[in-house]
């Protein structure tokens, strides 16, 4: 599936702005499911510069430069993306939870190449609290990838998705502790319950195609950035969950960026040099393009 | 080398160690050096090095050298504290162990550029990945940020001790932002001044081709070849422990010293916000830890870095020392994998061993750890925080088994080291020489390729004998690093500054350093105008108020209540019952530490906006602005009940400040900072002025009155005598004002004052329209001219029914306006880029500012 994607960022201040330096991480990426074909940012007022680079993780970064006193900001991403259907059928997810600890602890090569992942990050801590949340889905003796869909079924089950609840710093025990959230929560939370279990787990930023109910037209500006989960699967690779939908990420899913945590892949931050309150509002639009047309 | 005294000290000394010492060879015999240095204390005598150690400390107090202390109750500095007994090596000893420093220096700068680049050592399975990726310090972030050259730590700086084995063992390193070299530079000083006799029979390296060689490296690396590169030194601020050290290096070499909000970056490039304007810099030193470096890309609550930092670094348009990222190199686990990593990179064994340590993140290591938690020292693994070391031996039984817990918890976090017996080495205690534990810092810097060795350094000695606790917060000690032999090794290298600048480039003005030169002379006159109100009370009180104590005259009233408005102290002796107890309001109005204005407010504003300027202090401009400082605690003492003492201490503040304008006038370079600090100075005496005789003079009052209140006005003046060589007893308001307002001969007559401000003005520079008169200038001449042009006859005129000057009170109150806009014109035009990014969060949260502990 060919899709258009438009993810537009404004923002709103109640007094001017002056300067304001800025980081985006919105072009998404090349991998052998997915083709980024154009890529395209603009940016209200017009920045001094624009330069991107390729991060330490692999993704692509914009980085500009503002210095027009303005009151309102607009990043404006637009692209188009190839994605199409992961055939996990090939992979061979049968490995269990104590096979692949003792495959990773012998393979020393593997576990260095991956240390990154395994770790605590600014996002990802855990204490005997999680570990007692995360233990039920790790049973030994069961397939790796089986243990982690489990898991992201039990935080869709027992989860809420509330959108109000929570911000980007609420701590994951309160998450844990109301069991309400966004997807970038649940994504922490099942990347931390898999990490101190001892295996590997990434954070996926993206986007989800969205389907209008039956009959109605789709909504522009209805969908919205999202975020999943990469888990290592010894023998396997890299395999994605989604655990706020309880579903295996599929064509519909378009990765931008993958990090050890939110933190690593922040769609756009920015330091204003102004005194005032600003006001933001995000607008994301997944377009499937019909070929032929 | 030496003559032999049959040496009691020396005798003494030698009874007092317990174990391994300094000056004893491996067969127990004296080394020759220390020996000698024992004879010159003998030939002094220990009473008088203990008499040289209390003036050596009395300096360095006066010299303001300080510590800050963040969990200090009694105010933020601690004195810097300096043993007269220095530290010897030989050497021959010091070649060998120089080669050891620079290899490790060169390993460590290969691990950086690895940890950051290929990840050889974790591919080949050398490090264990969680020791570089499970450490804070590592920034992916910085990943592709180089500065051109092959060395990237271009400053470095390695702890080491005499092990056991009699070799120099190295203990630790300082890669991200090393402190002490001022320090080195301050003792080295200070020691060669007040024991230079110490120094007989023994030859010492000298500390200057080594700055030399730091200036050369540090300017070689501009990326501007051609033009006279710009370094700046970029501190966090005067909250940092190490602030004294931050100025004190970037007055040394003439580099502007910055906060992070003088810099911005446009374009790619970093540029400091000057008063004439913004200057492209190419270098900068920083002292603010990594994660703050860069609010954009690293921690996003910091206040002290600079927004888009790493992206001008990565441009090259900006060299940043170190480069961020090499906190993760300060990491003690790192230590168990040098030998590993020296091998992989070099093909050689460590010339220089580790102390013994063990990284609990592995498990061999953790079980042995356990097993022996009796008898190490405990660290976290993180070289971020400063944790103290926890000496496992002192611990209960209890203790010991938390420490377990903790340890099992996060195992990664944990290193234990062997607490080996290092050696003690003399240093003067109460007036005693006795062994105290030593550990030594050694300076390096790159020239690019090459790493060369500071012949010195910094040594610091527990404060405890037996403990090997070394820390300047714990009140240990520092001493001055001799490497010694018995023949002189080089001529007597001078240190140059800016010896690459062929041209001599006037250095920027921050425009925060701007401001905080302009406050402090705005606050250092307010101190004197106040006191100098307080003082001209208390002598018109003891003349009049009888021995009932309340005031009896009207005249007397007035002037309460004029210093009521000088000082801003409202309601103050605008009420009666103020008015009856006049030292009480007097005394609120010297040390209330909630009013705005008070003397003691004053005193700490002007402290403040001093020492952030640190770097534009000579030295004995810093003795003076140090005796100022001393003057606080003084307060305390003071009680209504006995005015002439509050006289006293008023006067004596005074003639501290006026020795520090005298000092000013007479050493401070007639730049930018010297206009503004006179402006400030200018501005704030006028207001002050104004304020007084608007309230004075208000009103036409009786004959009598108006007599004593014309004395007064004239003695605070200064102009008492002039007037009465001029009018000699003839006392009227017309030829008072003539003297106070209109009379430009007169220092203190505002047409003299304003004149003096449009002067000081106008050499500032005017970036937008160079041909035209600035905003400022422009107000200053308007109030000048309205002086010049004043008639006094009809000054005086007052309105028959309620008495007031009404002429006057309106010229007045136009000038005070047009003088009082001084300061938001000058903050528009030179200051106000200095405090965009204030405005969002100030930055009085200590949590944020780093930890620089040495």
């Amino acid at each position: 599936m060919i899709y258009k994607l438009i993810h537009k960022t404004k923002y709103a201040y109640s007094t001017r702005v002056n300067k304001y330096n800025g980081l985006a991480c919105l072009q998404p990426l090349n991998n052998h499911w997915q083709k980024c074909y154009a890529f395209d940012i603009t940016i209200q007022p017009d920045p001094l510069e624009i330069k991107s680079r390729v991060d330490f993780f692999g993704n692509t970064l914009h980085y500009f430069n503002i210095d027009t006193p303005h009151k309102q900001l607009i990043v404006e991403a637009k692209s188009k993306v190839e994605s199409s259907l992961r055939d996990i059928s090939v992979l061979n997810l049968n490995i269990t939870c104590a096979e692949a600890k003792s495959h990773i602890k012998k393979n020393l090569l593997l576990k260095n190449e991956l240390g990154l992942y395994f770790m605590k990050s600014h996002f990802i801590d855990w204490d005997a609290e999680i570990i007692d949340f995360a233990q039920p889905s790790f049973v030994p003796d069961l397939p790796l990838y089986q243990c982690v869909q489990n898991l992201c079924y039990r935080i869709f089950t027992e989860f809420e998705f509330n959108s109000k609840y929570t911000e980007v710093n609420t701590p994951l025990k309160v998450v844990l502790r109301d069991k309400k959230g966004v997807c970038q929560d649940f994504s922490h939370l099942a990347i931390t319950c898999i990490r101190s279990m001892g295996f590997a787990a990434r954070y996926v930023s993206g986007y989800l195609e969205t389907r209008p109910a039956a009959g109605k037209k789709k909504l522009q500006g209805s969908d919205a950035s999202h975020a999943w989960i990469s888990v290592y699967i010894p023998e396997a690779g890299w395999c994605e969950f989604d655990p706020t939908n309880n579903i295996i990420p599929q064509e519909r899913h378009i990765v931008t960026a993958y990090g050890r945590d939110y933190g690593d892949v922040v769609p756009l931050k920015g330091i204003i040099f102004s005194a005032g309150h600003h006001k933001l509002k995000v607008e994301v639009d997944v377009i499937p393009v019909l070929e032929g047309l | 080398m030496h003559t032999q005294i049959s040496s009691n000290l020396i005798q003494n000394y030698c009874a007092q160690i317990n174990g391994l010492d300094e000056i004893l060879e491996k067969d127990g015999r004296i080394k020759p050096y220390w020996q000698q240095l024992f004879n010159n204390i003998e030939v002094m005598g220990l009473t008088e090095l203990g008499n040289r150690g209390t003036d050596i400390l009395a300096k360095l107090k006066e010299n303001g050298v300080t510590y800050n202390v963040y969990d200090s109750s009694e105010g933020n500095n601690r004195p810097w504290k300096l043993d007269p007994i220095p530290f010897l090596i030989e050497q021959k000893e010091w070649d060998e162990i120089s080669k050891g420093l620079i290899q490790r220096a060169q390993l460590i700068d290969a691990i950086y550029k690895d940890i950051y680049g290929p990840r050889h050592l974790i591919k080949e399975g050398i490090l264990p990945s969680q020791v570089i990726f499970g450490n804070e310090g590592f920034l992916p972030a910085c990943f592709d940020v180089k500065i051109p050259s092959d060395n990237q730590l271009i400053i470095c700086a390695i702890d080491f001790a005499r092990g056991p084995d009699n070799r120099m063992w190295v203990m630790d390193r300082r890669t991200q932002s090393p402190s002490g070299m001022g320090y080195v530079i301050e003792n080295r000083s200070v020691i060669s001044k007040y024991v230079p006799e110490l120094t007989r029979g023994l030859a010492l390296r000298r500390l200057a081709p080594f700055l030399n060689k730091f200036q050369g490296a540090i300017s070689g690396l501009s990326p501007d070849k051609n033009g006279h590169p710009n370094i700046v030194y970029l501190t966090p601020g005067p909250q940092t422990e190490t602030f004294y050290e931050h100025a004190f290096i970037a007055s040394n070499f003439g580099y502007p010293l910055v906060m992070g909000d003088d810099l911005m970056v446009r374009n790619g490039m970093v540029w400091l916000k000057s008063i004439s304007g913004l200057e492209k810099v190419d270098v900068i030193i920083r002292r603010v830890d990594d994660e703050y470096c860069d609010p954009l890309e690293l921690r996003e609550d910091s206040h002290l870095g600079v927004s888009g930092l790493l992206q001008a670094m990565r441009l090259g348009n900006v060299v940043v020392l170190n480069p961020p990222g090499s906190n993760v190199l300060e990491n003690h686990a790192l230590l168990p994998f040098m030998k590993g990593a020296c091998q992989f990179f070099f093909k050689q064994d460590l010339l220089l061993p580790n102390i013994a340590t063990w990284w609990c993140g592995q498990e061999k290591e953790l079980k042995y750890v356990l097993a022996n938690l009796d008898k190490l020292i405990v660290k976290k693994a993180s070289g971020k925080e400063h944790h103290r070391s926890i000496f496992t031996r002192i611990l209960s039984e209890k203790q010991l088994g938390e420490l377990r817990l903790k340890i099992l918890a996060n195992p990664e976090q944990y290193v234990a080291q062997e607490e080996s017996s290092l050696r003690t080495a003399p240093s003067l205690v109460n007036g005693r020489i006795e062994p105290r534990l030593a550990v030594s810092r050694a300076f390096l810097v790159s020239d690019g390729r090459d790493y060369h060795v500071m012949n010195g350094g910094l040594t610091r000695s527990s404060a405890d004998s037996n403990l090997f606790v070394i820390s300047n917060q714990l009140g240990g000690m520092s001493k001055d690093t001799w490497i010694v032999s018995d023949k002189a090794f080089e001529s007597n290298e001078r240190v140059v500054i800016n010896n690459n600048k062929i041209d001599f480039k006037q250095a920027a003005l921050p425009s925060k350093s701007a401001e905080n030169l302009f406050w402090a002379g705005r606050y250092c006159e307010r101190i004197l105008v106040t006191t100098k109100a307080i003082n001209l009370i208390i002598n018109t009180l003891q003349d009049n108020i009888t021995l009932g104590g309340t005031p009896k005259s009207q005249h007397l009233e007035i002037l309460l209540k004029a210093l009521s408005h000088v000082t801003l102290f409202y309601p103050g002796f605008l009420t009666e019952k103020m008015r009856t107890q006049p030292y009480k309001g007097i005394l609120n109005i010297i040390r209330d530490p909630k009013m705005m204005s008070s003397v003691t407010t004053t005193l700490k504003s002007f402290l403040r906006c001093v020492t952030a300027v640190n770097d534009k202090w000579n030295h004995d401009t810093r003795t003076y602005i140090n005796a100022i400082e001393s003057n606080f605690s003084q307060f305390d003492d003071l009680d209504e009940f006995d005015p002439n003492r509050i006289h006293k201490m008023m006067t004596k503040l005074q003639s501290r400040l006026f020795s520090f304008y005298g000092i000013f006038a007479e050493s401070f370079p007639r730049d930018e900072g010297y206009y503004l600090f006179e402006s400030g100075k200018l501005v704030e005496r006028i207001l002050a002025q104004i304020s007084l005789i608007r309230a004075v003079f208000n009103t036409k009052y009786t004959a009598h009155v108006e007599k004593e209140l014309i004395e007064a006005i004239l003695i605070n003046h200064n102009l008492l005598v002039y007037y009465r060589q001029l009018y000699k007893s003839f006392v009227n308001l017309e030829t008072t004002l003539d003297v106070v307002l209109i009379d430009e001969k007169l220092p203190y007559s505002l047409g003299y004052m304003l004149g003096k401000l449009a002067e000081y003005l106008s050499h500032l520079p005017n970036n937008t329209y160079p041909e035209r008169i600035s905003l400022v200038g422009k107000a200053i001449l308007e109030a000048q001219t309205k002086i010049r042009l004043a008639d006094i006859d009809s000054l005086t005129n007052y309105d028959e029914d309620d008495h007031r000057l009404f002429n006057l009170d309106a010229l007045l109150a136009s000038i005070y306006t047009l003088v009082s806009g001084v300061t938001d014109l000058l903050s528009n035009q030179y200051f106000s880029h200095a405090v965009l990014q204030h405005s969002l969060k100030r930055y009085s949260d200590e949590n944020e500012l780093d930890a620089d502990d040495i």
